[in-house]
């Protein structure tokens, strides 16, 4: 393989039509002359003329091979003496560079038999660094650390080594494109003129999204710079990838899923708790045993076979006994992998006592008729206490802003309008972390809800409505989100569940571009239309059934699945808690309820040291907020309000646990071949090291070669110009 | 002996001419004259249609051979300069062109034989006869050639072959010719024209004029050549060809020189930078 060292000279290669000028112009440079000896010159030529054409045209290839030899010379070829580096482009660097180490410090970088994957990564780092020379500028980038100010650049190379060298494995999640366009910002701070941005990853495929193909052209599109830029400039950084090779790193057992088996959990009722577990491995069978912990007391325990790349989910039955927010910890016991930091999982709940709920009629108000005698039934079938739905039914025209402190959801149904100063406190209720559920009707006058209760993606509804659309063939409703925990209840039947139902009218969303991204389509008719859709509004959570609740314009009510879906619709706008407390690692603790003074809250981690919490803001609101939590476990933040600790549970991504690798292929072609790949400490010193670069420079062997031709080329002009040579013209 | 008068009236060629005929005669008058003026000669065998008047009786009574005796002939010498005025011959690159030098060697070289009595006459040619003078020994014919010879200009392509073959047919008697011309001719035609002017009984002098420049090719870079004889022009490199065309132009000279060896034609070449007579001298300390 062939590289320059110097490429920017290549411009010399121009030179080489030089001979060819000079020809040319010495052509047009005639001088005239009468002469008597013409015999001669015909004669000479016209035994010659085809040998003088080939010695004119030898010379001028031997003038323009010299010069090319000694423009190429300049440029520096070197012959490379292996081709360890995989990619497009040759690794040459050109002046000081400004290098930004993209670490991958994710969970699954602690993985490995001997030693974890990280620590291959960072002697693949350290040899980077020392292919460096001073004057050359470095920032390290951490996967754990996106999102959070970086440092500026180090000209210090011994201080980078040493940073690096004290890097561990953290439990985030991989997420290459961010990491590269955290590089490409970052370089924006440095100042030499070579550019590379280094990712030294554990090359699992889980962390590349290359599914998220938008996402990469985007990311492609930004590193492939303005047209024509060269690469190893800043305006198109060269990509080094320095991925260890790992072998034999299938062996890993995870909890991969820890849930409840429904949105509303209260008090006093039997749930189950639903761990999911995965072998990675794909050669052997594995036994695990998986304990259930609950505030930190054992609620069961259970072994299990998994069998190898294959799954298992279990459910464990458990009554809480207080309302409140609780903590509950999946954890394998006595069991070894490759991984360890995916053995466990937590979950934070929050447990109700009871879910008030306050259903708005339009019309009238109690019976099975009524607009929502259907949904009634469905949340308190027996209309008495065992219900864990506290259903109060009022018609519009009763209802005021001060009724709806008392509830958790209210659900409109069927309702023409609602009075001005009652829309305020509807408005004020969600942001505050309250549910609404919106039923259309016969009633609904899409003007004044489109005018008021939408305000155009301002008001409470989800998003304004078009028109209310009557098929001829009714239309049928099709599960789209089957693990949104609205579709609890179904289990794994969603789409069969509808197969009976018929809707003969609905109202028709308007686009809603600017927000279209806050809308969550969560069940659709066949003909595209949503039929449930949500959306975020503050602390609380809208929904909406563009049909009615009850059977005026649908069969919906007289389905099997009406009772689940409701339910889980209540149940989940009840059970809705914002700001989550379910985090991954890397995302801070937030309380947005705050409700005493910031100065009685505390906080403590999994180990029971204190946190250290701040007051921020969060959606324009007053909040606690910690700093990152990476540390997965538990985590307790004291509310003088609650009677229980509000837990916060810090799991790893579940997709950190696969262990399949990107090969180098895979790799290449992330970057359209635009990249160069290296698997070991050699190969960067080989090819990165000016010190130790196994190539062969090129210069001397065509400066010697430029020599040869010149001497050619003397020997041909004298054959030509001096007695016993042969002339040519 | 040149009249005074006459030689007053002489041009400038005829000047040229009378200064450097009367540098040689200085010191060559002798020499000039006992060349022309030669009785007996000596045998040689007899052939048939030999006048029996000439056969040398006593040889025959000693040997039993018969020979025959050959005499000079004793009347004056009859000359004919023949000269080519082909385009060719406008060539110079001093002070004189070919041409130029050719009519002053001619008019010197007439004068020489007038003033020695003998008959000299004048041919000028290219491709064809252009004027033909018969030979005459008076100083009003000499006149003659002089006023011939001004008029002569450079003429078409060379092709003296073909005038010279003309010419040979036209001397019926013995004589001396003398050419004067370049010779870039085909070498083969020119020599057999030689050779048959020597069939003729003509005994032939060939004084080839050529420029220095013919000689040295001194021309450097791009240069386009414009034949004198209608050719059409060349585009060429000097420095790149002169070795080749020095090597063309050598080889040329030696076969017209092998040619006229061979055919007992006395070669002269004279080059335009050289002074008339040392060029006469040179001629007549040969014969």
């Amino acid at each position: 393989m062939i590289e320059f060292l110097n490429p920017v000279l290549f411009g010399g290669l121009a030179a080489v039509s030089a001979p060819l000028i000079i020809h040319l112009l010495h052509r047009r440079k005639v001088q005239r002359v009468d002469w008597g000896a013409m015999r001669f010159l015909v004669e000479m030529l016209a035994r010659s003329r085809r040998r003088l054409w080939l010695n004119e045209i030898l010379l001028l290839l031997v003038r323009a091979l010299l010069i090319t030899c000694i423009a190429l010379a300049m440029v520096r070829p070197a012959l490379r003496r292996n081709a360890a580096v995989a990619g497009a482009h040759g690794i040459v660097r050109q002046g000081r560079t400004a290098a930004v180490l993209l670490v991958d410090d994710s969970l699954s970088t602690a993985a490995g038999r001997a030693q974890p994957a990280f620590d291959s990564m960072k002697k693949l780092g350290l040899s980077y660094l020392d292919s460096l020379a001073p004057g050359d500028e470095v920032s390290v980038l951490l996967m754990s650390r996106l999102g959070r100010e970086s440092n500026d650049p180090l000209f210090d190379l011994e201080s980078v080594k040493t940073v690096l060298g004290n890097l561990n494995p953290t439990t985030v999640a991989t997420d290459i494109p961010a990491l590269l366009e955290a590089g490409l910002n970052q370089l924006k701070r440095h100042i030499n003129p070579g550019a590379e941005l280094v990712v030294l990853t554990d090359g699992r495929k889980d962390g590349w999204h290359e599914t998220d193909k938008a996402r990469w052209d985007a990311l492609r599109e930004s590193l492939r710079g303005p047209k024509n830029a060269a690469v190893g400039t800043r305006p198109r950084p060269r990509i080094i990838l320095l991925s260890p090779t790992l072998a034999g790193i299938d062996d890993n057992v995870a909890v991969t899923g820890l849930a409840m088996d429904r949105t509303l959990v209260c008090a006093g009722q039997s749930v189950g708790i639903r761990v999911t577990l995965a072998n990675f491995g794909q050669r052997a069978n594995r036994e695990v045993t998986v304990q259930v912990s609950v505030d930190g007391h054992a609620a069961g325990s259970r072994s299990v076979e998994i069998p190898a790349a294959g799954r298992q989910e279990l459910a464990f039955p458990y009554v809480f006994e207080k309302a409140g927010s609780h903590g509950i910890e999946a954890a394998l016991l006595n069991h070894q992998d490759l991984l360890a930091g995916d053995d466990r999982r937590f979950l934070s709940v929050q447990v109700e006592s009871k879910l008030p709920v306050l259903l708005v009629e339009g019309e009238g108000a109690g019976g099975l008729g009524a607009k929502l005698g259907f949904l009634s039934a469905a949340l308190q079938p027996d209309a008495g206490n065992a219900s864990v739905f506290q259903v109060t039914r009022v018609p519009a025209t009763q209802l005021s802003g001060s009724l709806l402190q008392d509830y958790r959801v209210v659900v409109l149904g069927d309702v023409p309008m609602l009075e001005p100063g009652i829309l305020d406190a509807l408005e004020r209720f969600v942001v505050g972390g309250g549910g609404v559920l919106v039923g259309l009707g016969p009633n609904a006058n899409l003007g004044l809800i489109n005018r008021y209760w939408a305000r155009n993606g301002d008001g409470f509804l989800p998003c304004p409505l078009q028109n209310v659309a009557t098929p001829t063939k009714p239309a049928i409703p099709t599960a789209t989100q089957p693990g949104h925990p609205v579709f609890s209840g179904f289990g794994s039947r969603t789409d069969e569940a509808w197969a009976n139902a018929k809707v003969k009218s609905y109202a028709r969303l308007a686009p809603l571009a600017a927000r279209a991204a806050e809308l969550d389509v969560l069940l659709k008719l066949d003909s595209g239309d949503a039929l449930v859709v949500e959306r975020r509004r503050g602390l609380g959570l809208v929904a909406m059934v563009t049909t009615s609740l009850n059977a005026d314009w649908s069969d919906l009510p007289l389905q099997a699945a009406y009772v689940p879906l409701m339910r889980g619709l209540v149940g989940h706008l009840g059970s809705y808690v914002m700001p989550s407390r379910n985090l991954l690692p890397g995302e801070p603790m937030i309380y947005a309820r705050v409700q005493a003074p910031v100065k009685l809250m505390s906080g403590e981690d999994p180990r029971g040291r204190p946190l250290k919490l701040e007051v921020g803001a969060w959606e324009g609101r007053e909040a606690i907020v910690s700093d990152p939590l990476m540390e997965p476990g538990l985590y307790a933040l004291k509310d003088p309000r609650e009677s229980l600790p509000i837990r916060f549970a810090v799991s790893p991504d579940p997709a950190e646990s696969g262990m399949s690798l990107m090969t180098e292929r895979d790799m290449l072609q992330a970057f359209d071949s635009g990249a160069s790949v290296i698997h070991d400490s050699e190969t960067v010193a080989e090819n990165l090291d000016p010190n130790r670069r196994q190539s062969v420079e090129l210069w001397k062997w065509l400066v010697l070669g430029a020599v040869g031709l010149m001497l050619l080329e003397a020997w041909m002009t004298r054959r030509e110009t001096v007695p016993g040579g042969a002339a040519t013209g | 002996m040149v009249q005074r008068e006459v030689l007053e009236r002489l041009s400038h060629l005829s000047v040229t001419a009378r200064q450097a005929v009367e540098s040689v005669l200085a010191g060559q008058h002798r020499s000039v004259r006992r060349g022309l003026s030669v009785e007996f000669a000596g045998h040689r065998e007899y052939q048939a249609g030999d006048d029996l008047r000439h056969l040398d009786w006593l040889v025959y009574a000693r040997s039993d051979r018969y020979d025959i005796r050959q005499y000079e002939e004793e009347t004056k010498l009859r000359a004919t300069i023949i000269l080519d005025i082909s385009g060719s011959m406008g060539f110079g690159s001093g002070k004189s062109s070919k041409l130029e030098y050719a009519r002053a060697l001619t008019a010197a070289l007439g004068l020489l034989m007038i003033r020695q009595s003998d008959a000299v006459g004048l041919v000028t040619c290219d491709t064809q006869v252009r004027e033909f003078i018969p030979p005459g020994s008076t100083m009003g014919h000499y006149l003659n050639l002089l006023a011939a010879l001004e008029k002569t200009a450079p003429g078409a392509e060379t092709s003296l072959s073909a005038a010279l073959d003309e010419i040979a047919a036209r001397l019926t008697r013995r004589g001396l010719v003398i050419l004067i011309t370049d010779g870039f001719d085909h070498p083969e035609a020119f020599l057999k024209s030689l050779q048959f002017l020597r069939f003729r009984k003509q005994e032939v002098r060939l004084f080839q004029v050529l420029d220095p420049q013919e000689r040295h090719f001194p021309f450097h870079g791009m240069i386009e050549f414009v034949g004198l004889e209608r050719e059409p022009r060349m585009k060429l490199d000097g420095d790149r060809i002169r070795e080749r065309y020095r090597r063309t132009f050598a080889a040329h000279q030696a076969r017209i020189q092998a040619g006229c060896h061979a055919a007992g034609v006395q070669l002269e070449t004279c080059w335009t930078d050289e002074e008339l007579f040392t060029v006469l001298l040179r001629i007549l300390s040969l014969r």
